[in-house]
Formats: structure tokens, sequence, C-alpha cells
């Protein structure tokens, strides 16, 4: 086909897309849909710390670190509502960002909440939740009204499932879905963020090479993977990420403080 | 039909620096798309004529006439909001924060009319298909909606609902009595203004689901103050932006939210924003400042297409010229830039199957290329 005319998305970036050196996990064809996105999710969650919190946490990957390996943000959220609708894929809110949200798969959930319920007198209340709640349910929050009569738990049991840790209380008469022992994941992750943010920022000229911020020497901060830090500041934009000849290169964003 | 498009900043077309402050609002007349409007923070309002009266391709807009300092009816503060009068070019509305709505006679440059309102005006809308009413719709620091009539001469009607400073009033196009309204209370409402009761809808981000976030941020279109609407060329679609730093876009009949994600983009106007959408391009392209250069987004991807770089200071605004595909913005830096699309040739590299018209063609320099005569064959 002689194309005279190439199309508008194309020729609207003015200057050829630069060759970058391969460092970037970049998935380009979004062809595969949900199992492009499962399979993003599996990478991410090899870059968790289990070890951090002795195996007690299941693994958890923020959305929008997603972000940082596809293309089309548009895509995949689409794709992460369709895992979710599916039931193998849950997602919270955090809470220290409306716009934060933790994705978890299903089956890791389950199993690390019953085994940190093993033994306890919780443990039926609990199991009676997650079994309603895995397969079809994809709230991230339930008012009363809805553990009563749709759930039909009782009062007490609700308790329960709050000491559990299953569900936070948001305002009077709903609870967040939450992850048991997350607290301690929140406080890490915000602190490892501050601390690798503060790295790009003391950077000469406020910006570093992707490649050789991942191979800094993290400080007593910074508990989690780099890579994973990485993943989370550039999927939530809060560094500015440009392609050059020598690779990725990230640069600090004013009024980005936190 | 696509056509090759590189919107560059265009060496050859400029338009007259006149503003000596700041330019707040820009709006060019849809009957001819020949001249534009600029309202500036020094309370200056300048007509532009763009049409190319020399025959080189390098030439200026030159502006036509201004309403200066020196006039007795100059706007005593900034002008936030301009716009022609959508029937003919014989008439035009501006708005500022000297609490005054004035309506101008365009040969006289003197108001025929001059609307006072409480607080500063924030902006104000005119219709641009209306056939049955002239109402203004206009925002001010007032939660309630305004609107006046341009035929009799006084306020009609208000709209109550909102609870903070409407930021940004905005007619549908497709429907005339279709009103959306944009607030510091973090929503926005959509009006049929025939009714006497409220809002139809208010946007919700979470389409109905009151699970995904606060409490308090049932019903919210943004998690912020909303700043800038606009709705695309048929209307069926609503773009909203907000101090979270979002953008997004609706179903203007049934309020859903469509859910594209155009990622982060970057709001900090306390006032509102002026942001637009191309019409007649395929696919569309919504332009948004940000920061000093433009930013463009794909409207239905929300993907980021590219940066316009070309301001010294903040950009406030950007208008879409139809009929040309060409894009006027305005900031603080006191200039009106031009981005106009160079039809080029593509590049030899890029297309194999091209090497036999490869070979007589070198890639020209966009500031020399022939940037108004069509190359359609």
């Amino acid at each position: 086909m002689n194309r005279k005319r190439a199309l508008i998305a194309d020729t609207f970036c003015l200057t050829k897309r630069r060759r970058c050196a391969a460092d970037s996990v970049t998935g380009d064809s979004q062809a595969d849909g949900a199992a492009d996105i499962r399979s993003s999710l599996k990478y991410l969650v090899t870059l968790f710390s289990r070890k951090l919190f002795n195996d007690s946490l299941p693994p958890v990957v923020l959305k929008h670190q997603l972000y940082s390996l596809h293309n089309d943000k548009t895509a995949v959220d689409k794709q992460v509502n369709e895992l979710r609708e599916n039931g193998e894929l849950l997602m919270f809110q955090l809470g220290f960002d409306s716009e934060a949200f933790a994705l978890v798969f299903a089956e890791d959930y389950r199993a690390k909440v019953l085994q940190g319920e093993a033994g306890r007198g919780t443990l039926g209340t609990v199991e009676k939740f997650l079994a309603k709640l895995i397969p079809s349910c994809s709230d991230l929050s339930f008012n009363k009204e809805k553990m009563l009569k749709e759930f039909l738990f009782t009062d007490s049991e609700i308790t329960q499932l709050v000491k559990s840790g299953v569900l936070t209380v948001r305002d009077a008469g709903s609870w967040w879905l939450s992850i048991p022992n997350s607290g301690k994941f929140i406080k890490y992750f915000i602190k490892g963020r501050k601390a690798v943010l503060g790295m790009v920022k003391k950077s000469k000229y406020g910006e570093i090479l992707k490649t050789e911020l991942e191979g800094r020497r993290t400080t007593s901060q910074v508990k989690f993977q780099m890579k994973y830090h990485i993943h989370d500041i550039i999927g939530a934009e809060l560094v500015e990420c440009i392609q050059t000849t020598s690779g990725t290169l990230l640069r600090h964003v004013d009024g980005n403080v936190n | 039909k696509e056509q090759t498009r590189d919107n560059d900043l265009n060496h050859n077309r400029d338009v007259d620096r006149i503003h000596g402050n700041g330019i707040n609002t820009l709006d060019i007349e849809v009957i001819d798309g020949r001249y534009m409007l600029s309202g500036g923070s020094d309370g200056v309002i300048v007509i532009y004529d763009l049409e190319n009266n020399s025959k080189k391709p390098q030439y200026t807009c030159k502006a036509i006439c201004t309403v200066g300092r020196s006039s007795r009816h100059v706007h005593k503060f900034s002008v936030e909001t301009v716009q022609w009068y959508p029937h003919d070019t014989g008439m035009f509305v501006s708005s500022s924060f000297d609490k005054t709505l004035k309506v101008w006679d365009t040969e006289t440059l003197k108001p025929a009319e001059e609307f006072q309102f409480d607080g500063n005006v924030y902006c104000h809308h005119m219709c641009p298909i209306a056939r049955k009413h002239s109402l203004v719709a206009v925002g001010t620091k007032d939660p309630k909606v305004q609107l006046c009539d341009l035929k009799s001469g006084s306020r009609i009607h208000i709209l109550q609902g909102h609870r903070g400073e409407i930021l940004s009033v905005r007619w549908s196009p497709r429907y005339e009595h279709i009103l959306a309204t944009a607030s510091t209370d973090s929503r926005v409402r959509v009006w049929d203004v025939r009714r006497a009761s409220g809002s139809l809808f208010t946007l919700d981000q979470h389409n109905g689901d009151k699970s995904k976030a606060s409490s308090e941020a049932v019903n919210t279109a943004h998690n912020g103050r909303v700043n800038g609407l606009c709705f695309t060329a048929d209307g069926l679609h609503l773009l909203t932006t907000g101090t979270d730093d979002r953008m997004r876009l609706w179903n203007s009949a049934t309020g859903e939210n469509t859910l594209v994600n155009y990622g982060k983009v970057v709001n900090e106007s306390r006032k509102g924003l002026k942001f637009t959408v191309s019409r007649g391009c395929s696919p569309e392209f919504v332009f948004v400042p940000c920061g000093s250069s433009v930013a463009m987004y794909g409207l239905h991807s929300g993907q980021l297409i590219t940066m316009l770089r070309g301001h010294y200071n903040n950009v406030d605004c950007c208008e879409f010229h139809p009929d040309y595909q060409e894009l006027y913005s305005g900031g603080k830096d006191c200039n009106v830039l031009a981005w106009v699309p160079v039809l080029r040739q593509p590049d030899i590299e890029d297309d194999e199957t091209n090497s036999k018209r490869g070979g007589a063609q070198a890639a020209i320099n966009p500031a020399f290329e022939d940037a108004w005569s069509s190359d359609e064959d």
C-alpha cells in the first residue's frame, strides 16, 4: 500500500522515536489483553519482598505500577477490572492516597488470611466472609446494610472481621476491605517512596538514569527492592520519564515533596 | 481522511503582541473563523484578523482594534472570559474580576449592556447554537449560576445547587437548553434551563459505585476543585479537569464516566482552566495548558501525544480554529502563539515502499516549508 500520508498519531511526535537501550519491560502489543496484565502482575509480584513481613502478607502490587509497564492506561484499567470481575484479583483502597490502589491475587489473599487466622476463634467468620467475597464481590468497601442484609452477618461477626484485619473502619457504618497486617507495609512503602524520590531529587540536575538508580545502594529507609519503588514512582507520575539514547531518564518533578 | 500533521510552532505565523500583561482568554468567531478576541490580565481586549492578506507564507496576524487602558469603558481588573456573539461579529461579551459582564458593540467598542455582580466573575458562556434563547450563563464567586438574557438585558434565571464558587460554565453544542457547570465543591452539574427544578444530574466519577471512595467523595466529579469544562464538537461527550490533577471524559447524555485514563494532568489553576478539543480531526485531540506548554492527548485513547513547547511562561488558554485545524494559545508571557500543522512528505527512511518518490525529495526544513497551499492530489 503506497501510503502517501502517515496517520496523524504516528507523525505527531516531533522527533522520531529514539532507539533506547533495552532496559524496560515494555509490552507494546495489547493483543493478549488480560493475559498480558496477568504476566506483568506476576512479574511485579516477584519484586515484592516477602521475607520482610515474615511471610504474613500476600504479595501486594500497586495498580499504578502497571502504568510504568504498559503505555495505555485506559486499557490497563479495563483489564484489571476484567480480572476483578473474574474473581482472580482483589483491589484495596490503601488510605494514604485516594488514587493508590493495591492489587492482590485472590488465591494468595485467601491463603495468607487463613494462615494468619489458623487457631483463632474468628476463623469461622473469616472463612464465611472470604467465601462471599472471592468469587463474586468486587467492592472496595461495605456498608452496614450490605453486611447485614446481603451477606447475612451479625454485628458481633462484623466486629470479629474488623479484629482479624480483613475490614477496617471507613466511617460510621461502613468498612474498607483491607489486608491484615498491612500497616507495616504501608509505613515502609511511604518511607521508601520518599527516600527514593529524595535520591532522584538530590542527583545532579535533579535527574538520574533508571539503570543507575536501580544499581544504587539503598539506605536503611528503603526496605523494598529498588525496582519495586521505581515502578511505583514512574507509574504514579511522581517523576518525569524521558527516553534518551542512554536509556530511560527519571527527572524530579517540582511539587512532589512526598 | 487522514492528513499528515506535524503540529509544530509555525515560524511563518505570528500574532501581534499587544497585551502588556498575561492573556487569559481567547475566542475565535465561528462564522468565518477570521477574527479572534483576546482578553488579558490588564483588562485589555484585543481583536485580531487571522486572515493572510499578504501574498507571502510568512505573516503576522494583525490586531485591528483594542479596548485599551485609555478607553473609558475598559474593565478595571483582569478579563477572564471573552466570547464572540455566536451569530455575528457585531457583538462580543466579556467578563472580568471587576465583577461585571459587558456586552460590547464591535463597531464602536462601547458596551451596549453591562451586568453587575456581587463577586468576581470567573466565566461566562453563550450557547453557540441557540435559536430559541439568547441567554448568557455566568459563573461567579456565588454558588448560584446566573442566566442573563441579552434580548431583554435582565437577569432572568438562577440555577441553585452548587455549594461553592462556579469556575466554569459551558453550553452543550448539541442541545441548546443543556448547560454544564463546574464548581469548587468538586461537583459538575448538568442542567436543562427550561426546568424549574434543580439539575438533571451530577457527574459521579465512580459511576454510582459508592464503595470506591471515602464517604465525602461520593457523587463528586473530581477529588478537588473542578475548574475546566469542554464539550466535544458533537456534544456527545464532556471533558472535565480538576485540581486532583485528573481529566475525565463523560458521556454527556447519561453522565457516565467513560473511565478513559489520561494520567496526571497537572492542574494548579486557582481560577478556571481554559482548554479545548480539536474539531474535524480523526481521531480527536484534547489540548490542555500544562505549565508553560500545551499538552496534547488523544481524546478516546487517553495517551499523551506530545507537549507543545514555545511559551516562556505559564499558558493560560488555548483555542482551536475549526477550519484550519490550528491551535492558538495565550499565556503569561503576553504572547499568542499559533500551532499550525505543516503538510510534509513522509521522511524517506520511514517508508520503504515509497522509494520511487523518495529519491526526488529530500526532507525539507519545516521553517521553509510551504505551509498553506494544499498538497492534496
